[in-house]
């Protein structure tokens, strides 16, 4: 027996699971999906990636970079968030408890004429790193970044210098400094 | 996991040709040859085959685990009875039948808890688990492999996206891009991830 694959761009059916079609397309793919398993399949297996992709951010195993307004709806929905704010320069003691599910440093910095941000990690444990093309919106009038909670848990005392630098073509340039100073809980 | 290795995994061996299944339409009329016996293998391969899809309308519509599995039950508690009692006019159709009955379920007032009472208590059967396939769970080291060798941009934007299963446009707005920048983001990082995570399956 052979399984008939699905012919269904990826993106169509992401966009359906989104409701991102109008009504006459859902309801199209409402049918086919009842009618090819193949195709449901396929989506089922995206769902499950997405809710994977979730509880990844959730576990706090990797940072992230993203936006204020998703950390606001992160608190909304319950979550208990460490919160630290930055401006350009500027140098904080942080940490993170037991009760913190996420930690996260909003750095201010002026971005409107910034078309590529990069940041420059400098870690007194995990060393150096470069992060290249953070989506970041340019009005925002800063970042967000979460670093991993599961990281910052095994730290004990710790520095780390994080800088924004704005890059047009081969151009770059320094935006800001921001130095964060570990500690345990 | 949709896979090469699922795929190989349903291939006969060499040399024997597997026995077509029964389509859909064959099982629906099977049960309703079968009535007022029960044809309890044809049931639980219509549950198995059809049950996963109802639980993907109802996580699509309704947005809510609880709520999808118990629109799964009770569509598949309806459609059974309707089988056994031949009410269902052409079993040809019975796909579209489960879909008219999943989607009028779901209109009936979102589904309260009365309404569910009702159902079951009107249709008393016994329902064969739908036994959904479990589905091979995905390896959250492998994931996480994966998502880390991402670009930055992309795992931000299959964050925003997935968390809360929000549009191009709601994340859009949120990152200062166009809806269309996001799609093409979005889509690239999705192909990226599971491409990762197929040939990270592979070497495993």
């Amino acid at each position: 027996m052979t399984v008939a694959a699905c012919t269904t761009p990826t993106q169509d059916l992401l966009a359906y699971w989104l409701d991102e079609v109008d009504e006459a397309t859902e309801s199209r793919l409402d049918e086919h999906l009842f009618a090819c398993a193949a195709c449901s399949e396929r989506l089922r297996s995206i769902v499950e990636l997405g809710a994977a992709i979730r509880n990844e951010l959730l576990r706090g195993d990797f940072g992230f970079v993203l936006p204020a307004a998703f950390i606001r709806r992160l608190k909304e929905s319950g979550l208990r968030v460490r919160e630290y704010n930055l401006e350009p320069g500027g140098s904080v003691n942080c940490t993170v408890t037991p009760d913190d599910d996420l930690v996260v440093a909003h750095m201010r910095a002026p971005l409107h004429d910034v078309r590529r941000l990069d940041f420059l990690v400098q870690d007194s444990v995990a060393g150096s790193m470069r992060v290249n093309d953070i989506a970041f919106d340019p009005e925002a009038g800063g970042v967000t970044m979460v670093p991993s909670v599961a990281f910052l848990r095994t730290l004990e005392h710790a520095h780390q210098r994080v800088r924004l630098v704005a890059v047009d073509g081969v151009e770059e340039r320094v935006i800001a400094d921001y130095t964060f100073n570990h500690y345990p809980s | 996991m949709f896979s090469l290795e699922r795929a190989i995994s349903y291939a006969p061996p060499m040399g024997f040709e597997a026995p077509e299944p029964d389509d859909d339409a064959a099982l629906a009329r099977r049960i309703m040859a079968s009535a007022p016996a029960r044809d309890a293998s044809a049931e639980a391969e219509i549950c198995r085959r059809l049950g996963p899809r109802v639980r993907l309308y109802g996580l699509k519509h309704l947005r809510n685990e609880a709520a999808a599995a118990d629109l799964m039950q009770d569509v598949l508690v309806m459609v059974l009875q309707k089988l056994r009692d031949g009410a269902v006019r052409d079993p040809e159709q019975v796909v579209s039948f489960v879909l008219g009955t999943a989607r009028q379920m779901v209109i009936d007032g979102r589904r309260g808890a009365r309404r569910r009472v009702q159902i079951l208590e009107a249709f008393p059967v016994d329902l064969t688990p739908a036994d959904e396939e479990a589905p091979e769970p995905l390896d959250t080291k492998r994931l996480g492999r994966c998502l880390s060798a991402l670009p930055e941009r992309e795992r931000t934007v299959l964050v925003l996206t997935f968390y809360d299963d929000r549009s191009a446009d709601a994340v859009a707005a949120e990152l200062g891009l166009s809806a269309g920048n996001v799609r093409v983001i979005r889509h690239r990082g999705l192909e990226r991830l599971r491409g990762c995570l197929e040939a990270a399956g592979g070497e495993a």
